[in-house]
């Protein structure tokens, strides 16, 4: 899932200055399930944004609607009509929702409502955690399905670095060394050894460094 | 061996390493990496440079490992993948290696979140073993990471790592090391050591790994430098086991610096007993003062010497420091120069008192010999007195006897013409033979030398020498046989010996008579007796006192009957009576014979009649001479005709009635005739009416004509409008043989520059182009009389008139050889082919034909490598041509120093008072010259070999000595043109600079520029005529006429040449530009 | 509008809230609306009181672990939370939203409640 957290208010507030129609967007995919951009949000930020522009002696009419997702075009695609009349649409979807609307709709004013933070888990209701970095080349296999590229505070490939003390991360006690829970992980699994091996310089082309990634495939496209 | 850098050969010797950490700065301070650099050097092997350690933003470790190297500080440069992804660390890698650094410590770096720069993207392209692997690869392999290969030079790094053996999962540190070892670690640093114990364990399953043989491993080890850096080193520092012990002994501490170098101390000793420890890696962070104190108490400090440690780059610091070292050595250099100099000047010094010393004892014992003299003199003034006494006495007596008689007796007193009273004490005395003579030369140059040494003034050295001269005419008259003959007409009396003994004439002929028994026993007495009879006897005879003549005559007669002389001269004094009697009205007895016509008596039968003509000339002559200084003008006008009528043409007498005519001043044809008031209160005692005495010898006459230049010379020095070039100018038809080469030896006069330098530059203010000198150069003045020259004088640079003044012309002396030459080639020695072998002939031709005003006699003969003359033989020659020519003569020498002194003494022996110069003298011998040379006021030729400061030297050396520089002429050292003339050019101009703009007065000599004989030794002027090179003789004469020209450029004053047309053209030169 | 709003669920407040006033209880200008439960009370609406003119704004509920609807009250003070960190944002003093809790049928706390809020509105209301 995608994570994603409002961004403040004051920020938004500044974002919708001088329009007076805007249209808050929300999503039902991954922000929903991480209570960042779904309909209970879309409510809240209307309500904040009206008190915070009141506060400001301003009035803007805002509109609450919630798609089904923003990463799609069936959904996306009505609001040229929908949202033709409002000076901006304040997206609550996810980094991709706001790329989709602004690709797909060029004559709305599509803004931001969240920062988009990272693949993560839903460790607890209200807490979620980092688990991928989506590098585009997956050593999983080789770290008993733990992530150094992505839980490593340094990316390391090749063992704890020398501030893993007690299993947490030299960076914040808080943290846990992915290298100590790879290691444990793989002694669990009589794969210790396999740590052993030198892991070869990454590839950083899949990880966005080779530029925007793309996916076809060429079955399932029309 | 893989880098070659210090620390792996310390490794890999087996020795126990020691590297340090230097933390840059947090700016860009050098001077604080250089600081800590110094502080370290010497006591580690190297020193690991952290990368931005801590994630902090410091001076990069690239950088400051440079600073550290050119410091001579081995550095390990650490690199992080922290901030630089795989693009970045390879072009710092291949920087680092071209500029030396050698040792790499890969890690992977501090989090960023613990630096100052939290919100930076921490790069982490790679860890630090994949690191390891990519530096490996470059090195060994020549590839990039990427593959591609390293085309050049590979970075050739001795590599390092990290390793915490106290970070988690302890199990797997050893493993990580292994897999850093085989990424391609060569050595690793591990993390401070405090748990020494763990450390041990560690280094248990390292060496299970069998890791340490692989790598070598050098503990960290770290001082604490109080407990609260401990405190906090184990509370924040991540895989840092400070333990409870350590920080107990820091509590307890009363110094906890102390006791943290202890316990670092402590630790080392540990951890080296823990096998496969390499090293030590004493991390003091900001405390590097510790480590010295620290690798001392642990015994390490006796650490190799580096090997490989040179900065590729030089630093400023290394350039700072090579420019010190070479001031430094140019310091010490000057001041060993200057040591060098003080000493000599110190040695010199006492050389020069030495020889001051020599001079004062040498002078004592002349003083001493004077006064031995003196003492002598004083012995024979008293015998003379007694003598006088004596013939007082025997006067008396005799006066007594013939009391009755006495009628003859007194007018002689009265009148010194009287017949009984000629009063020349040794008369028409003996020819002085030529060793006499020189013998006197001799003692008047000694004198000459004496009184300057003393520094009489004119009047003590007068007396002194009248008083010797009449000893040694005393002594001769006593020695020397009276030789009278026509041959050799007896010398002219000395003025100043009858001065001696005004009244001796009348005691002389009364003295005759008592002593006559006496002379039969003393023979030389007789002979004296004779002597001065028969000068009495001829005094008398010439002053027409015929029956004195007889007289006296007869009494000589009477003692040795033998004197040819005696019986001469009474045959001319009867014959003369005789005549005198038989009616010819002869000269009256009061010797005014001025009415007389017949002025010449009659000549002897057996006298020469020619001969007692000229005698008779002179003898009048001298007689007006004698009143003209007496201003009786009357009676020397009527002398004068007297002689005049005998020999119309006779100049002296025609001058001497000129001047009485015009009542001028005292021409007295002698040397102590001179104007000193001594002289004078003298001469008026003295019966100069003496003064014609015979014909003067050959000899006599250049020693009369000699100060006869005198009034003219003054007389020239009247006419300002007679500049001395001029008179050379007529020099028009010189014949030489007629050659195809060079057929005329005249030069057409060289056109004026019209208009002048001021004209020409028209409204241009003078002071655009004038620079006026401050210095003058000196005036040197060779030879004597109207035929001395004098060079020098210059106030600007040669021919610069338009600048400041060239009294004198630069002149031109011609070379003569004191033997014939034997390399000369036949155009030159064709102008001498007459008198090659004969130099004073030479001299003369030269003078004669040529115009020569000026010789430099070369003394090749006495060179010995060559013929090896001796002083003598060349002294000889030199003395001849002295006496053959009147111009200025420079002596030359062969050039070697021992026997040119001898030589040149020897010369200055014989030649007297001709004022000569001598030459050359060098730093060898111009003490003993230099002394001689201003013994007789000569002036000399300073030599020096092409230098500015050798030529100085020599005329402070010279001038030390008491030699004026107004005495010197410089000899620079001559290259012909074609070999080295612009060095001689170069640094005579120099000189001269130095001396007319630079207030160098110890440079301001004129220069001599002995260039002949360069020219003439260079092949170009030996090689016969040919089509390419040309006529031979145009050749050479071209040669020499060009090096002259150009040293006349330079400043040169006097040239010394050998070819006259050469010579012809440079003065023809000199004389166009003046 | 009045200055004050408050919401409290039935079963804290027993009496109609006019007849607080009128006993004079709590001030004129605090607007007490009874609502069933404080849970069912959302974000937007306690943001809407404000925008609406009310300078305080307090909720009055269950005590925390004796919620008539077992949770009711604590959600909404969850929500009151929420709405502090929203008043935070928008500079304002978080302290104009409270949460209070007072048992079955007390008024007291309710009247307590009323005028604490009334006196922060009085102290720290600021110029619109």
């Amino acid at each position: 899932m995608i994570i994603a957290e409002r961004k403040t208010l004051k920020e938004l507030l500044e974002m919708v200055q001088g329009c007076n129609r805007i249209m808050i967007l929300g999503c039902r995919g991954c922000v929903a399930v991480c209570s960042a951009g779904g309909d209970k949000e879309v409510s809240i930020l209307a309500s904040a944004l009206r008190l915070g522009l009141s506060r400001q002696g301003k009035e803007i009419e805002i509109q609450e609607r919630t798609l089904v997702r923003q990463c799609d075009p069936e959904y996306i695609d009505p609001l040229n009509e929908e949202a033709s009349d409002f000076d901006a649409v304040l997206s609550m979807a996810c980094g991709v929702g706001v790329n989709f609307i602004a690709d797909r709709c060029e004559d709305i004013n599509v803004l931001p409502a969240l920062n988009t933070t990272f693949y993560g888990a839903n460790l607890s209701s209200g807490e979620w955690k980092e688990m991928c970095a989506g590098c585009g080349a997956c050593v999983l296999h080789l770290t008993g399905g733990l992530c150094p590229v992505a839980r490593c505070a340094k990316s390391l490939s090749n063992g704890p670095c020398g501030g893993s003390q007690g299993g947490r991360c030299e960076i914040n006690p808080d943290v846990p060394c992915i290298w100590q829970q790879i290691y444990d992980k793989l002694s669990r699994l009589n794969r210790s050894d396999e740590m052993k091996n030198i892991m070869p310089i990454r590839d950083w082309t899949q990880a966005g460094h080779g530029g925007p990634r793309r996916r076809i495939r060429e079955d399932l496209l029309p | 061996m893989k880098a070659g850098s210090n620390l792996e050969n310390v490794l890999r010797s087996g020795a126990f390493a020691v590297t340090g950490e230097l933390g840059p700065p947090k700016s860009g301070d050098l001077e604080l990496v250089r600081k800590k650099a110094k502080i370290l050097k010497g006591h580690v092997d190297a020193v690991n440079i952290t990368d931005c350690q801590t994630a902090i933003v410091r001076m990069s470790s690239l950088t400051a490992g440079l600073i550290a190297l050119a410091e001579g500080l081995e550095p390990v440069m650490q690199m992080t993948c922290r901030d630089r992804n795989r693009i970045g660390m390879q072009a710092d890698i291949l920087g680092a290696s071209a500029l030396g650094i050698k040792n790499l410590l890969c890690l992977t770096g501090d989090h960023q979140k613990f630096g100052n720069h939290p919100q930076a993207k921490g790069v982490f392209d790679m860890d630090s073993i994949q690191l390891l692997q990519m530096v490996k690869k470059m090195r060994d392999d020549k590839r990039f990471q990427c593959g591609e290969e390293i085309k050049g030079s590979e970075p050739n790094l001795f590599l390092g790592c990290a390793a915490n053996p106290f970070a988690d999962p302890f199990e797997f540190r050893p493993v990580r090391l292994a897999k850093k070892v085989e990424a391609g670690a060569d050595f690793v640093q591990t993390q401070i050591i405090y748990n020494v114990d763990k450390f041990a364990r560690f280094m248990e399953m390292v060496r299970d790994l069998g890791v340490h043989e692989k790598c070598f491993i050098l503990a960290g080890v770290t001082p604490p430098k109080s407990l609260g850096m401990a405190r906090y080193m184990k509370k924040f520092v991540p895989g840092l086991d400070v333990t409870d012990e350590v920080l107990a002994r820091l509590s307890d501490s009363s110094d906890q610096r102390e006791e943290g170098i202890n316990i670092c101390v402590d630790i080392i000793r540990q951890v080296q007993d823990i096998p496969g420890v390499a090293g030590v890696h004493i991390m003091a962070i900001e405390w590097e003062e510790a480590v010295p104190e620290i690798v001392k108490r642990a015994g390490l400090d006796q650490r190799p010497e580096p090997k490989g440690v040179e900065p590729v780059l030089a630093s400023l610091d290394s350039i700072e420091k090579a420019v010190e070292d070479a001031r430094k050595e140019v310091r010490i250099e000057f001041e060993e120069e200057l040591e060098r100099a003080k000493t000599e000047a110190q040695a010199s010094r006492e050389l020069v008192i030495k020889e001051k010393e020599k001079v004062a004892s040498e002078m004592s014992d002349l003083k001493k010999q004077i006064e031995e003299a003196r003492t002598m003199a004083s012995q024979k003034e008293a015998e003379v007195q007694r003598l006088t006494e004596e013939i007082e006495r025997t006067r008396k007596e005799l006066e007594k006897r013939q009391a009755i008689s006495t009628s003859d007796l007194e007018a002689p007193v009265n009148a010194p013409v009287a017949p009984p009273a000629p009063p020349v004490p040794q008369g028409p005395g003996p020819a002085l033979t030529d060793r006499e003579q020189r013998v006197l030369e001799s003692l008047n140059l000694g004198l000459q030398a004496l009184k300057e040494v003393l520094g009489l003034d004119d009047s003590q050295f007068e007396a002194l020498k009248r008083f010797l001269e009449a000893e040694f005419m005393l002594q001769l008259a006593q020695v020397a046989p009276p030789v009278p003959g026509r041959g050799a007409p007896p010398p002219p009396p000395k003025v100043e010996v009858p001065a001696q003994e005004v009244s001796t004439p009348v005691e002389e002929v009364v003295r005759a008579t008592p002593e006559e028994q006496e002379i039969e026993q003393r023979p030389a007495v007789r002979d004296k007796e004779v002597v001065n009879l028969v000068a009495k006897g001829n005094l008398a005879l010439h002053s027409g006192d015929y029956n004195g003549a007889i007289d006296a005559f007869e009494k000589a007669l009477s003692i040795d009957a033998g004197d040819e002389k005696a019986k001469n001269g009474l045959a001319e004094a009867k014959a003369a009576l005789e005549k005198e009697l038989s009616g010819v009205k002869g000269p009256s007895v009061k010797a005014e014979p001025v009415e007389t016509s017949q002025t010449l008596p009659p000549c002897p039968e057996d006298v020469d009649e020619q001969w007692w003509k000229e005698k008779w000339v002179i003898r009048y002559t001298a007689r007006g001479n004698v009143a003209l200084m007496k201003g009786d003008y009357d009676t020397a006008i009527a002398e004068f005709k007297k002689a005049l009528s005998i020999d119309p043409q006779n100049e002296k007498a025609k001058d001497g009635l000129n001047r009485a005519e015009n009542r001028q001043g005292i021409y007295i044809p002698s040397i102590e005739a001179g104007p000193r008031p001594v002289e004078k209160a003298k001469e008026e005692k003295a019966p100069v009416t003496e003064e014609p005495g015979p014909e003067p010898q050959e000899k006599e006459k250049e020693k009369v004509s000699t100060p006869e230049p005198e009034p003219e010379a003054s007389k020239a020095k009247e006419e300002p409008e007679k500049p001395a070039p001029k008179a050379e100018k007529p020099r028009i038809e010189i014949s030489a043989p007629a050659e195809e080469g060079v057929s005329d030896l005249s030069v057409p006069v060289l056109s004026k520059e019209e208009p002048s330098l001021p004209e020409r530059a028209g409204d241009i203010p003078e002071e655009v182009y004038l620079e006026a000198c401050s210095g003058v150069i000196q005036s040197v003045t060779l030879g004597d009389g109207d035929k001395a020259i004098s060079v020098g004088g210059e106030t600007a640079l040669p021919f610069y008139n338009f600048e400041g003044q060239m009294p004198n012309p630069p002149r031109v002396a011609f070379e003569v050889l004191d033997t014939e030459p034997e390399e000369w080639p036949e155009v030159l020695t064709k102008y001498f082919s007459d008198c090659l072998n004969d130099p004073p002939a030479w001299a003369k031709k030269c003078v004669d034909e040529y115009n020569a005003k000026c010789i430099c006699l070369s003394l090749i003969s006495t060179d010995p490598n060559g013929a090896d003359a001796s002083p003598a033989e060349a002294a000889e020659v030199a003395q001849k041509v002295v006496e053959a020519v009147d111009v200025p003569i420079i002596f030359w020498g062969c050039g070697n120093a021992e026997k040119d002194t001898e030589t040149l003494r020897e010369i200055t022996g014989r030649i007297g008072e001709r004022k000569v110069c001598l030459g050359p003298l060098t730093d060898a011998n111009y003490r003993t010259l230099g002394a001689t040379a201003m013994a007789f006021q000569y002036p000399v030729v300073a030599s020096t070999p092409i230098d500015v400061n050798l030529a100085k030297q020599l005329n402070i050396l010279l001038e030390n000595l008491g030699v004026h520089l107004d005495q010197i002429l410089m000899d620079p050292s001559i290259g012909a043109v074609g070999y080295g003339l612009e060095y001689t050019y170069s640094v005579m101009e120099r000189i001269r600079l130095a001396a007319l703009t630079q207030q160098d007065d110890k440079l301001s000599c004129p220069f001599i520029c002995n260039l002949g004989r360069e020219v003439w030794k260079a092949k170009e002027t030996r090689l016969p005529s040919d089509g390419m090179l040309g006529d031979q003789e145009r050749r050479g004469v071209l040669m020499e006429a060009i090096t002259a020209s150009t040293l006349l450029l330079a400043g040169g004053e006097l040239m010394v040449m050998r070819h006259p047309k050469s010579v012809a053209l440079t003065e023809a030169l000199v004389e166009g530009l003046l | 509008m009045s200055r004050i709003k408050g919401f409290c669920c039935n079963y804290t407040l027993s009496v109609e809230p006019e007849a607080l006033k009128g006993e004079g209880l709590i001030p004129e200008d605090v607007d007490l609306e009874r609502i069933p439960c404080t849970g069912r009370l959302e974000v937007p609406e306690l943001l809407d009181a404000f925008t609406q003119g009310a300078s305080a704004v307090f909720v009055v509920g269950c005590q925390i672990d004796k919620c008539h609807n077992l949770s009711g009250s604590r959600r909404a003070s969850k929500r009151v939370a929420q709405v502090k960190k929203i008043l935070e944002e928008l500079d304002m003093d978080p302290g104009l939203v409270e949460m209070f809790f007072a048992g079955r049928g007390e008024t007291e706390p309710v009247v307590e409640a009323a005028r604490i809020m009334a006196s922060r509105a009085g102290a720290g209301s600021r110029p619109e």
